[in-house]
């Protein structure tokens, strides 16, 4: 009984110490006009075209009216050397469908697997280039095909290319910690259960590059929301 | 009908214009960037024949290209074998057949390795090489062999000929590895462009030194004049590469058309440099590697 009252109480001094742990929320904006977005040429696969009746384009810079930017990783940089996170137990998924890859942007832990599905009734190859660990590029010639692969050293940001469909790209933010998030359609995005400390942050995006950010997390205290610009040149 | 020499010749003809196709498939795959689009080798996607479509036309075309060349290629050798040629023509033919051999290997190789430079260099320049060794084939297979213009010029002219269209080739050749080096590294361009300057100034000697030879038919005549019009055109097109794969950014995430027509074209015509040249050297030796056949025209 008594060990069971200590196992309780340990129990709830776990909890408390997780719950002195905060988010940061954030935004991160494009300064100026939003810069056009190409349009993709998919004819050379009928596979690909015939699933589009409009004009189809890039996804490489999506700014809102807002002037929100999507699809930029955030993640902390520096701060939390020395700790170690398991990795999750749930797999990321990364599709290929109606021939683009989504989600284009992800983060991912080290040792977490990464799932790769085709969805699309035609051939992808997934062409992984990194220069921490080892390169892959793996054909996926079936619908429903999948495959899975893990990385085992953290990267920020390992490039996704279909050689097949030369428009099909997407960015993976390997780390080995949790505490990284890719902003949404507004530009908002938020990142959970950080340990109280300083922390460098840093979002990036693949067309504008990278910016800093300091920030304190404080036990008990909300952290000021963070907010990241990003601009053409 | 035909003499059996004078299909040999033909052969070797088929087998030089085939090569040249090839060439020009592969350096369509590298402006296409299209050589992952097929992860496996020697199968594409596990079959001899996938879907043709996206990128996959390129890298599977050039490999499809690149088996009957192959094929083409040995066919050629057993058929020189058979016939009543000098053992150096056999011999010219075999090693024909280990250069296509070895260039399918690097070829498999940079596909599973990824496309690293030194072997997509080595690939781009060993195709080449092969591409010169047929053109040599065809040369000595050719009655134009037998009959060697050279017999009655000026012997300190016509070494002086043979030292100075080797060392034009080699030249070109040099030429070659550096442009690949800037087309799989993007590295070592104002060194290929001040290296042209050389080629220029060699083909130009060329040109000179056979304008002395008393011969007003030697073929060699036309073919030098032929070398400096392709290199002429040769640093046009390399200026439109230039400008369209180094300066000017690409938009969207495929190489547009003006890329790929600029840069394949200078791939291409290059191939045609490297093997006039070549042959031009061939043709100004009065006497090819102990050659049987010449000593029984003389
Ligand atoms: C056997 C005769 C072959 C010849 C003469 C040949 C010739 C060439 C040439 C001239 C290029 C262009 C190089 C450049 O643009 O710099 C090329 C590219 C290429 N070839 Fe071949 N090739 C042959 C066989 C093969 C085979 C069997 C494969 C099999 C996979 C292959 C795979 C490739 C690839 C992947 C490229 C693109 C390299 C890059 O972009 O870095 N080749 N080939
Ligand atoms: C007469 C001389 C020249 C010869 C024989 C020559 C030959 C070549 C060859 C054979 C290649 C492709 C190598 C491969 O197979 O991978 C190449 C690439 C290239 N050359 Fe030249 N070249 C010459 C002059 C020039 C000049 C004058 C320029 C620029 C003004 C130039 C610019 C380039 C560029 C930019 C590439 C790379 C194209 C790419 O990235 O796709 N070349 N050259």
């Amino acid at each position: 009984m008594r060990l069971a009252i200590f196992f309780f109480l340990l129990l709830l001094g776990l909890e408390s110490s997780s719950s002195a742990a905060s988010d940061i929320s954030g935004k991160v904006f494009f300064d100026g006009a939003a810069p056009e977005s190409v349009k993709l040429d998919m004819k050379m696969d009928p596979a690909c075209a015939k699933l589009y009746s409009g004009p189809v384009f890039s996804e490489e810079a999506l700014v809102s009216s807002a002037g929100g930017l999507k699809n930029v990783f955030v993640y902390v940089k520096e701060g939390l050397e020395g700790r170690s996170f398991p990795a999750a137990e749930t797999p990321v998924v990364l599709n290929q469908e109606g021939c683009r890859y989504s989600p284009r942007v992800f983060g991912i832990q080290t040792g977490q697997i990464l799932e790769l599905t085709n969805r699309d009734a035609t051939i992808h190859n997934v062409r992984a280039t990194a220069k921490e660990q080892n390169s892959f590029n793996l054909g996926m010639p079936m619908k429903q095909m999948k495959m899975t692969r893990q990385f085992e050293k953290q990267e920020v940001m390992v490039p996704f290319k279909c050689d097949v469909h030369p428009w099909m790209r997407a960015y993976a933010g390997v780390l080995d910690h949790p505490f990284f998030a890719v902003t949404d359609e507004s530009g908002a995005f938020t990142l959970r259960g950080l340990p109280a400390g300083d922390y460098t942050l840093e979002a990036w995006h693949e067309k504008f590059g990278t910016r800093p950010l300091k920030v304190t997390v404080t036990e008990g205290a909300e952290t000021p929301a963070a907010e990241f610009r990003f601009s053409a040149s | 009908m035909k003499t059996r020499s004078g299909r040999l010749e033909l052969l070797s003809f088929f087998l030089v214009g085939c090569v040249f196709f090839l060439l020009m498939a592969g350096g369509l795959v590298t402006s296409h960037d299209a050589g992952l689009a097929v992860p496996d080798w020697p199968l594409s996607y596990g079959t001899w024949m996938p879907p043709m479509v996206g990128n996959i036309f390129w890298e599977h075309g050039h490999r499809m290209i690149a088996g009957f060349v192959a094929l083409l290629t040995l066919f050629t050798a057993v058929c020189i074998q058979r016939s009543p040629e000098p053992g150096w023509i056999k011999k010219l033919a075999w090693t024909g057949v280990v250069l296509v051999t070895l260039q399918a290997l690097l070829g498999g190789m940079t596909v599973l390795m990824l496309l690293p430079p030194p072997v997509s260099i080595s690939h781009a320049c060993l195709g080449q090489t092969f591409f010169c060794l047929t053109i040599a084939l065809a040369y000595y297979l050719s009655p134009a062999s037998r009959k060697s213009g050279l017999q009655g010029e000026d012997p300190l002219l016509v070494r002086k000929l043979m030292r100075l269209t080797l060392l034009t080739f080699l030249f070109v050749y040099l030429q070659l590895i550096l442009g690949a080096v800037v087309r799989h590294t993007g590295k070592a361009v104002y060194e290929h462009m001040g290296f042209a300057l050389a080629v220029v100034a060699h083909v130009v000697l060329v040109q000179l030194a056979v304008s002395r030879l008393t011969d007003a038919r030697s073929p060699l005549k036309p073919a030098a004049r032929i070398l400096a019009a392709l290199t002429l055109l040769q640093i046009v097109l390399g200026a439109g590469a230039f400008v369209f794969t180094q300066m000017i950014q690409r938009q969207g995430p495929a190489a547009p058309l003006h890329e790929v027509v600029f840069a394949s074209a200078h791939h291409t015509n290059g191939a045609l440099v490297i093997g006039l040249a070549a042959l031009i050297f061939v043709m100004s030796r009065p006497a090819p590697f102990g050659s049987h056949r010449l000593k029984a025209a003389v």
